[in-house]
């Protein structure tokens, strides 16, 4: 295996995984919005609820669909690609992930049916079961894949058989890694932000339309809410994941902060351009002082710098170093924009505000590029390491050529780009329409439209809420 | 065109009765987790 084919199998790992963490990142908190809005209807009956879940249903159901079609090409690719990392971990991996298909997978696969085919069927209280029955599966999914995931960060529970493979030796140090709590709680805060923003920005782009519209005005509201709640929940969480990865993975921590040098009283760079051949970040802006402080350690506290391993395990430290500013500059966007909202509608004008409309707007795919990036963070600061400490990326990948692999990348671009480019133009497209078309129920007048219809309940005067 | 997604029951309609509905419920989430395993074992077997 040469380095070219090691590249080209991490690219399109790279390239399915970053499709795929685009669809449950939205699906994880849309699931929960959905419940939420079933509940709410279920409690007061109005109708803007019914209509908000009409109108979010389909767009779960596509996305949720996506996200299962990007998803299973990537446990091929674990047998393609990467066989060796699959012979030598699939005795602790492997059980994870087939909990994952069992609890989580069916559990959503099952219930999904019921949402979206047997509302009058089983009636409004078994329909709202399913929801939350989908809703929490989502969950229960996020689970065994952070786990997994934290376990190749920092494994324990386990011991190297003679042959080589791995075994677990105790299930719920491999289930419950050390960094495995904190990555749960920052992954999920940022699928609800990432849900929110999108909802938010749905909602702005329609009162940019039709400042009245009822529907988009109650949705505004729920998504500024949960992001003004959530953005600053996730700074606290993010920064309790970076204390763990202080703990356990200094190299990336290094790599994160481009701390060159073992030292104590850290500086805290903010911007430049690191430099991993010279060992330095050029045109750097930093603050002195405050490096120790943001880790949460004292200032006579020796925090590792990259000189203190040996220069072949150095991931990429500009990509690392980039993608946790961008991740982390968005999400003190995110906060902004939440007090902004907070404060527009406390001083109701947060329906007027054309400013913070297309500022939400704007903020839509926020959440999933902040998402990628934080990914970027832990995947490729693990490099060069696949289970961190245990099996190089190297030593993981599939006796193939750069042929086979090649190939098969080029494929995988071709088949997105026309699958994928259908369905997320498909969503953008219900998004633009708006919810109010929805509507499933005939009109009571009897219009003559065909029942269940698109327009089939369309009002034609503006409703009250 | 009917509704692909089903719309909620409107106030005035009658609701089956529970053994009904519980039926549907159990029906339609079964189908379902067949219509997945199906899909699964249908590509595991174009693979192996």
């Amino acid at each position: 295996m040469d380095f070219d084919a090691i590249l080209l199998a991490r690219l399109q790992f790279a390239f399915t995984i970053a499709f795929h963490i685009i669809f449950p990142s939205f699906t994880i908190g849309l699931a929960s919005f959905l419940a939420v809005l079933e509940g709410l209807w279920l409690g007061t009956r109005r109708e803007v609820f019914r209509n908000l879940y009409l109108f979010w249903v389909k767009i779960f159901a596509l996305s949720f669909g996506m996200g299962v079609v990007s998803g299973v090409v990537m446990s091929y690719e674990l047998g393609t690609n990467w066989s060796e990392f699959s012979k030598m971990a699939a005795p602790v991996i492997g059980p994870l992930l087939a909990f994952e298909v069992l609890t989580a997978f069916f559990l959503e696969a099952s219930f999904l049916g019921v949402m979206l085919f047997g509302w009058k069927k089983v009636g409004p209280k078994l329909h709202f079961t399913a929801t939350v029955l989908v809703a929490i599966g989502t969950f229960i999914s996020a689970f065994w894949i952070l786990s997994a995931n934290s376990w190749m960060q920092h494994p324990t529970g386990y011991e190297m058989l003679a042959d080589g493979t791995l075994r677990a030796t105790d299930w719920m140090a491999v289930i419950f890694s050390p960094t495995f709590p904190s990555r749960l709680a920052h992954m999920s805060l940022a699928a609800f932000l990432t849900t929110s923003l999108v909802v938010g920005a749905a909602s702005a782009w329609q009162l940019l339309k039709d400042r009245t519209q009822p529907e988009s005005r109650m949705a505004l509201r729920m998504a500024v809410g949960m992001f003004a709640i959530v953005a600053p929940l996730q700074l606290v969480a993010g920064h309790y994941s970076g204390e763990t990865v202080r703990e356990h993975q200094p190299l990336k921590l290094a790599a994160i902060e481009a701390y060159w040098k073992t030292r104590a009283d850290q500086p805290q760079s903010l911007v430049g351009i690191p430099d991993r051949d010279a060992a330095k970040t050029h045109y750097e802006i930093e603050i002195p002082g405050i490096g120790n402080l943001i880790q949460g350690v004292s200032k006579d506290t020796v925090l590792q710098g990259l000189d203190s391993f040996p220069r072949e395990d150095w991931p990429v430290v500009g990509l690392v170093y980039w993608s946790f500013r961008i991740m982390v500059g968005l999400g003190l966007a995110m906060i902004a924009l939440g007090a902004w909202g907070v404060w527009l509608i406390w001083r109701r004008r947060v329906d007027d505000a054309g400013g913070f409309l297309w500022a939400t707007v704007a903020m839509g795919p926020t959440g999933f590029i902040a998402v990628i990036a934080g990914w970027i963070v832990a995947e490729v600061g693990r490099q060069p390491w696949t289970i961190y400490g245990v099996l190089r990326t190297a030593d993981s990948v599939s006796p193939v050529g750069v042929g086979q692999i090649s190939a098969s990348l080029l494929a995988f671009m071709i088949i997105y780009a026309i699958v994928f480019s259908a369905g997320g133009l498909y969503i953008l497209r219900l998004i633009a329409r708006g919810p109010a078309p929805a509507l499933a129920e005939p009109p009571p007048d009897g219009e003559g439209r065909a029942p269940g219809s698109p327009l089939a309940a369309a009002p034609a005067e503006p409703r009250e809420v | 065109m009917p509704a692909i997604i089903e719309p909620p029951p409107g106030p005035d309609e009658a609701q089956p009765p529970l053994w009904k509905r519980l039926g549907w419920f159990l029906g339609i989430a079964l189908a379902s987790t067949l219509a997945t395993a199906v899909v699964a074992y249908a590509l595991k077997a174009l693979l192996v």
